[in-house]
C-alpha cells in the first residue's frame, strides 16, 4: 500500500517563483525514500505539500490512500510526522520531557501515556538520560536526537527529515543515519529523506528521487541513479566520494573495475577481485597459519 | 550577558532546589510583601543577607552574583542619590558644582535609603529564586496557581528562545566586528541599527518556524501542561515555618515602626 502518493503536483510561491512543477512521487509502506537535491530544488517546498504545511496550486496528494484535504490535523500529524532541519526551530519547550511530551498531551491522552511514549520516544533515540535536561544546554547532535523523539512520540507511521545530517560531525552523521535505519528497518516506520548529502544514501534509502528546479529528474534505486553521471551533474549533486574514486580509477587509468562501486564495502570487494592474491598480506598469513 | 542568563545552578541538587516551586513561590511572595512594605531599612536589609548568605552558601560564583546584582545596585545608588538631593527639608550638607548648590537633606536620604533597600531586598529574593528554581518549574508552579494560560505560554517561548536569539546576535556581532563594523562611531551605530534590524527580522522567521512545527505536533492554541505532583509534607512544613517566620519579623518590624 502506498504511505504516500503525490500526482502532477505544481507549486508557485506568492512572489511568481515556481518552486515545483509536475513532480509525481510515491512512497510504499515501510520504505525508505531519499529525495536527493541541490540547494533550491524543490526539496523543502515538497515537505511543505507533504505534511500540509503549503497547499498545491494544481495536483494531487494522497496520504495512506485518503486525500490530505479530506484528513483532519489530528489524523494527518499522527500519520506523518516532519522532524526539521534546525532543531531550535522545533523545540520550543524548556526542557526535553516537555517539549517530547507536548505532541501527545495535544492528543489530549491520559498522561500515564503521555509519560510511556515520551520514555518509549527517548529511548527510540538513545536520548533517556536526556529527559530532565534544559534544552539550551544539549549539544547541537543532542538536540537533532531529541527533535526527532519530539515526532516520534506522536507515533507516526511515516517521518519526514529535512536535512537530519546537516551540522552533524561525522560521528553523529553516522549514528543519526544508524539510527533512521533502525527505525526503518527494525520498526518498520515509512523514511522519507530530503537531503544533498549524498554519501550516506547508497547505504541506507530503497529509492532516490532527483530534484532539481521543481521537477523529478530521475527516480530508482541508489545504483540506478548513480550511474547516470550527466543527469547528477546537471542537478547540481556529485557521485557518493567512493564511488567518484573508482570512476576516475577506470576512466583514467584503466582499471577494469566491475560496475560502479557506491560503498566502501562493494569497493573493497571489487578491488580485491583485481589485487593478485600473492600480493594480498592477511591472505598470505592466513596461508602460513 | 551570558552569565546573567545562565541557569545551571538551578540543575544542581541542593537542600534549595529540591523544594517545591510552588512552595519556594509562596516563600518568594511572603519575603517580596515583607520588603516592599517595611518602614524601615532593617527588614529588607535582614532579607538581603540571608539570601546572600544562601547565595554564599550554594556556592554560587561571586562573578554572576555581581552580574546580575550590578543593575538593581545602580539603581539604588540613584535613588539614593536623587532623594536625598530632591526631598526634604533638613540640610545635613551642602557643596558646589559648576556654580551649582547642592543640599543634601536629611528626610530625602532616609526615603532614598528605605527604597533602595526595599530594592535590594526585593531583588535579592528573586535573586535566590532564580537560581534554586529552573524556568519552566516555575513556570508550572504558575500555572497550578492558575496564571493565564496564554500568558505563561508567552513567557515560556521567550524563554526559549531568548538564548536562540542571543546566540545569533553574538553571531552577528561577532561578525560586523571581524569586519570592522565597529570601529568609528557612525559606524558601530549603522552596525547596531543593522544589528536590531536583523535581530526583529530573525525572531519573526524563528516565530513563523516554531509556529509551523507546533502545528505539526497538533498545537491547536493553547499549550498543554504537565501535572505536578502533590506537595510533600516535608515541603508544607518548610512552608508554614517560613511563612511564620517571615509574618514575626514584619510584625516585629511593625513594631519597632510604631
Amino acid at each position: 500500500m502506498k504511505a504516500i502518493e503525490v500526482t502532477g503536483v505544481h507549486f508557485t510561491y506568492d512572489d511568481g517563483t515556481e518552486a515545483l512543477s509536475g513532480v509525481d512521487f510515491h512512497v510504499s509502506e515501510g520504505e525508505f525514500v531519499a529525495i536527493l537535491g541541490s540547494n533550491g530544488s524543490g526539496k523543502t517546498t515538497l515537505i511543505g505539500l507533504l505534511v500540509g504545511l503549503l497547499k498545491p496550486k494544481t495536483g494531487r496528494i494522497m496520504i495512506g490512500g485518503r486525500a490530505i484535504g479530506e484528513l483532519s490535523t489530528e489524523e494527518l500529524y499522527q500519520r506523518v510526522g516532519l522532524v526539521f532541519q534546525n532543531p531550535n526551530d522545533q523545540l520550543f519547550a524548556a526542557t526535553v520531557e516537555e517539549d517530547c511530551a507536548f505532541g501527545p498531551r495535544n492528543l489530549n491522552l491520559p498522561e500515564a501515556e503521555v509519560q510511556e511514549r515520551v520514555t518509549e520516544a527517548l529511548d527510540a533515540v538513545a536520548a533517556l538520560p536526556l529527559r530532565g535536561r534544559a534544552i539550551h544546554h544539549l549539544s547541537f547532535g543532542e538536540q537533532k536526537r531529541v527533535s526527532l523523539a519530539g515526532v516520534m512520540a506522536m507515533r507516526p507511521s511515516v517521518l519526514i527529515l529535512d536535512e537530519p545530517t546537516a551540522g552533524l560531525d561525522p560521528a553523529g552523521e553516522a549514528q543519526m543515519m544508524q539510527l533512521l535505519k533502525k527505525l526503518n528497518r527494525e520498526e518498520g516506520l515509512t523514511v522519507i529523506l530530503a537531503t544533498h548529502s549524498v554519501d550516506m544514501l547508497p547505504l541506507f534509502a530503497n529509492r532516490i528521487y532527483v530534484l532539481d528546479h521543481g521537477r523529478v529528474l530521475q527516480e530508482g534505486p541508489s545504483e540506478e541513479i548513480f550511474c547516470h553521471q550527466e543527469m547528477i551533474v546537471r542537478a547540481k549533486l556529485r557521485l557518493p566520494y567512493v564511488s567518484r574514486l573508482m570512476y576516475e580509477m577506470k576512466r583514467h587509468d584503466g582499471v577494469p573495475i566491475d560496475g560502479l562501486p557506491l560503498t566502501i564495502g562493494e569497493a573493497r570487494v571489487r578491488l580485491l577481485e583485481l589485487i593478485p592474491k600473492e600480493l594480498i598480506i592477511a591472505e598470505l598469513e592466513e596461508k602460513k597459519a | 550577558m551570558f552569565d546573567l542568563f545562565s541557569d545551571i545552578f538551578t540543575y544542581r541538587d541542593n537542600a534549595l532546589t529540591r523544594i517545591d516551586p510552588r512552595v519556594k513561590l509562596l516563600i518568594a511572595l511572603a519575603a517580596l510583601i515583607a520588603v516592599v512594605t517595611a518602614e524601615r531599612i532593617v527588614l529588607p536589609l535582614a532579607v538581603f543577607t540571608f539570601c546572600l548568605g544562601a547565595v554564599a552558601i550554594l556556592r554560587i560564583p561571586a562573578k554572576l552574583v555581581a552580574c546580575r546584582l550590578a543593575a538593581p545596585l545602580s539603581i539604588v545608588a540613584v535613588l539614593v542619590v536623587i532623594q536625598t538631593f530632591v526631598t526634604g527639608k533638613t540640610p545635613l550638607f551642602a557643596f558646589t558644582f559648576a556654580g551649582w548648590q547642592f543640599t543634601a537633606k536629611a528626610e530625602g536620604f532616609r526615603q532614598g535609603t528605605l527604597l533602595g533597600a526595599h530594592v535590594l531586598g526585593a531583588v535579592s529574593v528573586v535573586f535566590l529564586l532564580s537560581i534554586v528554581t529552573p524556568a519552566h518549574r516555575i513556570f508550572q508552579a504558575l500555572r497550578w496557581f492558575r496564571i493565564s494560560r496564554n500568558w505563561l505560554e508567552i513567557a515560556i517561548l521567550m524563554y526559549r528562545y531568548i538564548f536562540v536569539l542571543m546566540d545569533r546576535v553574538a553571531d552577528l556581532a561577532a561578525a560586523q566586528k571581524l569586519r570592522l563594523g565597529y570601529t568609528a562611531r557612525g559606524r558601530a551605530l549603522r552596525s547596531f541599527t543593522t544589528l536590531a534590524g536583523a535581530t526583529i527580522i530573525h525572531s519573526l522567521e524563528q516565530a513563523q518556524r516554531t509556529h509551523d512545527a507546533m502545528r505539526l505536533r497538533g498545537y491547536r492554541g493553547t499549550m498543554p501542561f504537565g501535572p505536578l505532583p502533590a506537595v510533600s509534607g516535608r515541603d508544607l512544613r518548610i512552608l508554614s515555618l517560613c511563612l511564620i517566620a517571615i509574618a514575626a519579623a514584619r510584625l516585629l518590624e511593625w513594631g519597632m515602626s510604631g
